[in-house]
């Protein structure tokens, strides 16, 4: 599966790389993810658990960061294993600073599942998967609104992530009419995630 | 005179039992203290096993246990081969390597179980598969079967040399000297991808071991008991009568239900025994894409070379065949898609070349067609592609080229599944092709009603081609027939039943010989401790093999009647006939006894017997043909696409076919209509497909698309043609694949004469509307 796309944040290239340094607001950006832990240098991992429909049980997913040039780009490896089958990708981002403060995150990966995510989940998980990057595009923008907000007040950062049944909803929102009512085709928005996890992980994670 | 009961179309006797959901199917096999098992599989087509870790699932409350290679020892070893090699074939070379039963240091396919657990029940078997941790080194999929056989290329099995399974050529005439000769020479490469037998029951197993009588009984869905006895018996150290196969009602086998010998039938007769308790396994559906076999992946390299008046003078094709990860039923299926290439063409020169390639896919063993389609389709493609060339029309170059009525026997010159020369023994396919165009107005078509349609704005094309379909191969099947004090008749045979209407058909061949209502013939098939010898239920071989020894076996039944009756009623046999459960007197109304009570006679309990003599009203016959008999036909259709949407509708569907003296004409057009029904899915729906990394992504019904009613023909139009085969006594040939063979290419053809305004041509079957538009596109040079 090929992934590629850009988005602009709505701030300086030097807040945008620090948010990703933060590995609570990334995981806040995954729904499902238990936690996120920095094992090694540019090395983490995450843990998260999906126990809806058929597809259930345990998901760990580890990430390794090279080529980092701070805050211009990086290439991430990610692999994840468990249950619902594995996911391996690697992914380039850059983050280019544009001349109206914003900043232009580009990202251009390839992703191989395997397992019950590939044989049974296929057919919606590429358009899915991009739909869920956007979802949580704008979870990190609110995240560096909330940021950008506070380092500008002094005050504690004030965001709250959405939940699981919101970002899926989203979700849904943008695949077409009536899918959700179709329990079946319903199935696959609990299995996105899964996915999700490893390429918003892999796309946005930096040390 | 009875009434004859064979050669008419009666209800089926297995019906009423069906319908009124009274038949015994394996789930319903409950047994005390049954234990159900699940498989762990792997994620990966192509890894290292390095390490399993079972011990979380071990621990599980109500898990029996958990098992991995290590676990079974010795039996982690290849199994028998299902099929020998072709020897017979000069020049053959080839590679066996059989199913493994558990993955053990590599898995070579997504699917292939790494474990197995056995619970106390299957929720609680298949909820310990996700703690069951295995820790794969992924290895580069061998996918693609020409890069496969490159210098250098991953090997699925590294004791090899390369990935080629297994390499054959055979020809007849000289094809290179025609080539030299010919005004026209075609070449093409031609790809047909792959699809699952699907049947509608998955595949699956009971098993119990009777510690007591030392005796194990399977009940199976299997396709061929007596192999899965065998096999079970002699890798258990057990006599054949010690392992008893029963086959209850099964619905649907197509195929892969003939392999034995499978990780589960191997593992888990292993832990019955050990665990002294009943285990069952019930595949479901995404085991059934994973890890259940499947056919057709096979591209051809193929040329024609014609004169200009469209004769065709020779034909070379050159083609991979995808294997799998193993090959355990060797070469059946490439060497049936060389002997259906050209079969029912007038073609001296004939060179075809298989390389059979391992890959890091499900394994390959025959699904309904088995190999004939690909045939069919390879040559139906290049004579339409030659037809385009030489501006004729498809079903005059069909026609001018076709084998004629008085040329039988036909030697072919090609050696096929069975190890010998196939021979056509009998036909008239120019009458089938006449039939097929005149029962569908090709004529009118062509002249009237495309003509029309097309300046309508309409896309309306026709396809007609011809095919054969080998069936009723040997080696043999036997059958017994008791009479019972009952008056009524017993039928035991080792062929299985998975919804050919065996019990309908067979009792009918039985009824005949013996005078008795069919619904009073009790057909027992698939149980070994009923019928203990035969090979199974394959290759359309079933009623003609099968069949022509129970008809053997109940002349003989008839003949040990009429002895004794002669004796009882003092009159000569001539004088006897056997009606309504009777032998009578022809002409002496009342002058008559009872099957029933002639059985009961016929095994005195006191007094003397006479020597030479054999209790009872029962015989046992066997029948073996030197080749198999050749069922052949011609199908057209008429389809309208939407060049927008390339959505197909086929409008009109003719078949004309001939499987000899059809013993039941209705149960006939239920078997070539299952047949189209999966023709057509081939055609245009449905695709196995294998990503580059070797993940199966349409493992369920959601993206492994069937047709549906709505997709088939409004009706099939079956034209019969009965041309009785030499062969056997009641003229019979099999039916059972001729819906399957050549749908797709008369689909494929229909289809390209339906854009005819694209110049569109299309060398691949296995379509979609995707598929088709990019077709399209690429013809108009987008």
């Amino acid at each position: 599966m090929k992934l590629e796309g850009e988005h602009v944040f709505n701030g300086p290239r030097e807040d945008v790389w620090e948010m990703f340094y933060d590995p609570a607001i990334l995981a806040s950006a995954v729904p499902g993810m238990d936690k996120l832990d920095v094992v090694a240098e540019n090395v983490y991992e995450g843990v998260m658990n999906v126990r809806i429909g058929p597809v259930s049980g345990k998901f760990q997913g580890k990430l390794t960061l090279t080529d980092v040039v701070e805050p211009e780009n990086l290439t991430l490896t990610v692999d994840g294993k468990g249950a619902p089958g594995y996911g391996k990708g690697v992914g380039k981002v850059a983050f280019i600073q544009n001349s109206d403060g914003t900043t232009t995150l580009k990202y251009d990966g390839d992703m191989n599942i395997g397992g019950a995510l590939a044989s049974v989940g296929q057919r919606m998980i590429d358009s899915v998967a991009k739909s869920m990057i956007r979802s949580a595009f704008e979870t990190l923008d609110k995240a560096l609104e909330a940021r950008l907000a506070a380092k500008k007040t002094g005050t504690e950062v004030n965001f709250t992530p959405p939940t699981q049944t919101e970002f899926a909803t989203g979700v849904a929102k943008d695949m077409v009419g009536g899918f959700t009512k179709v329990p079946e085709l319903r199935l696959i928005l609990y299995i996105l995630p899964v996915v999700a996890v490893l390429v918003i992980l892999a796309l946005t994670l930096s040390k | 005179m009875a009434e004859r009961v064979f050669h008419k179309s009666i209800l089926r006797n297995e019906d009423p039992q069906i319908l009124a959901g009274k038949a015994q199917y394996l789930d319903d096999i409950e047994l005390p203290g049954l234990l159900y098992a699940a498989f762990k599989r792997s994620d990966y087509a192509h890894a290292r096993l390095k390490s399993i870790d079972v011990s979380e699932a071990r621990a599980l409350p109500g898990v029996i246990g958990v098992y991995t290679a290590e676990d079974f020892g010795d039996l982690v070893k290849p199994g028998p081969l299902q099929v020998p090699p072709p020897t017979a074939i000069k020049g053959a070379t080839y590679s066996s390597r059989t199913l493994m039963p558990i993955a053990k240091d590599k898995v070579r396919y997504s699917g292939e179980p790494v474990a197995v657990v056995i619970a106390e029940s299957r929720y609680i078997a298949e909820d310990a598969c996700d703690y069951i941790y295995p820790d794969y080194e992924p290895l580069e999929a061998v996918i693609d079967l020409e890069k496969a056989l490159q210098p250098g290329a991953t090997l699925v099995h590294e004791d090899l040399p390369s990935n080629e399974a297994a390499h054959v050529v055979q020809e007849r005439g000289n094809y290179a000297e025609a080539a030299k000769k010919a005004d026209v020479i075609i070449k093409k490469k031609i790809y047909v991808d792959r699809v699952a037998a699907a049947a509608l029951e998955n595949r699956g197993i009971v098993i119990n071991w009777d510690e007591k009588a030392q005796m194990m009984t399977i009940w199976c869905g299997t396709q061929s008991p007596i192999t899965l006895r065998n096999a079970t018996a002699s890798r258990m150290g057990l006599f054949e009568n010690q392992v008893r196969v029963i086959t209850p009602f099964t619905g649907g086998g197509f195929g892969p239900k003939i392999n034995t010998s499978m990780p589960d039938d191997v593992l888990l007769t292993e832990l019955a025994v050990r665990l002294n308790r009943p285990i069952k396994w019930y595949e479901d559906r995404r085991e059934n894409f994973l890890a259940t076999t499947s056919e057709r992946d096979q591209v051809h390299y193929a040329e024609i070379a014609l004169t200009k008046e469209g004769k065709f003078l020779g034909f070379k094709d050159v083609f991979y065949h995808n294997s799998g990860a193993y090959d355990p039923y060797m070469m059946t299926v490439p060497l049936n898609t060389q002997t259906h290439t050209v079969s029912n063409y007038n073609i001296p020169n004939f060179y075809t070349e298989i390389t059979m390639v391992f890959s890091n896919e499900m394994v390959v063993t025959p699904v309904r067609g088995a190999g004939r389609p690909q045939g069919v389709f390879v040559m139906e493609r290049m004579i339409d592609a030659a037809a385009r060339e030489l501006k004729m029309d498809v079903a005059e170059i069909r026609r001018i080229n076709l084998i004629q009525p008085d040329a039988y026997p036909v030697s072919t010159g090609i050696i096929g599944q069975d190890f010998v020369e196939g021979v056509l023994d009998s036909g008239d396919y120019p009458t089938a092709l006449a039939k097929a165009m005149s029962m569908i107005d090709y004529k009118k078509f062509r002249e009237e009603i495309q003509p029309k349609a097309r300046a309508e704005g309409k896309h309306l094309g026709i396809g007609i081609c011809t095919f054969t379909e080998g069936t009723g191969v040997g080696p043999y099947e036997g059958a017994k027939i008791t009479v019972g004090g009952n008056g009524k008749v017993s039928v035991a045979t080792g062929v299985a039943t998975q919804g050919q209407a065996h019990y309908t058909t067979f009792a009918q061949i039985a009824a005949e010989q013996l005078g008795v209502e069919v619904k009073d013939v009790k057909v027992v098939t698939g149980d070994t401790g009923a019928f203990a010898w035969g090979a199974g239920t394959f290759a359309s071989r079933g009623a003609t093999v099968a069949g022509t020894a129970i008809h053997l076996a109940a002349v003989k039944v008839k003949d040990k009647a009429l002895k004794l009756a002669s004796k009882i009623l003092e009159t000569p046999e001539s004088e006897l006939e056997l009606v309504g459960g009777y032998i009578q007197v022809a002409d002496i109304p009342g002058k008559k006894i009872s099957l029933g009570e002639l059985a009961s006679m016929a095994n005195p309990m006191r007094g003397t017997f006479p020597p030479g003599a054999e209790p009872g009203l029962e015989a046992v016959a066997y029948y073996g043909p030197p080749y198999g008999a050749t069922g052949a036909g011609c199908m057209a259709m008429i389809l309208d696409v939407d060049a927008e949407t390339m959505k197909p509708k086929i409008e009109r569907l003719v078949m004309v076919h001939d499987c000899g003296i059809p013993i039941n004409p209705m149960v006939v057009e239920g078997q070539v209509h299952g047949g189209i029904q999966m023709g057509i899915g081939n055609a245009f729906f449905e695709k196995v497909f294998y990503d580059e990394t070797g993940q199966l992504l349409t493992a369920s019904f959601m993206d492994y698309l069937f047709p549906q009613a709505t997709d088939m023909p409004p009706k099939i139009e079956m034209g019969h043609t009965e041309i009785p085969s030499p062969l056997n006594p009641l003229g019979i040939k099999g039916v059972g694949e001729a819906g399957a063979i050549p749908t797709p290419a008369v689909f494929t053809q229909a289809l390209e004469d339906a854009l005819y305004d694209t110049g569109v041509e299309i060398m691949e079957s296995n379509l979609s509307p995707s598929k088709v538009y990019s077709y399209v596109m690429k013809a108009k040079g987008a």
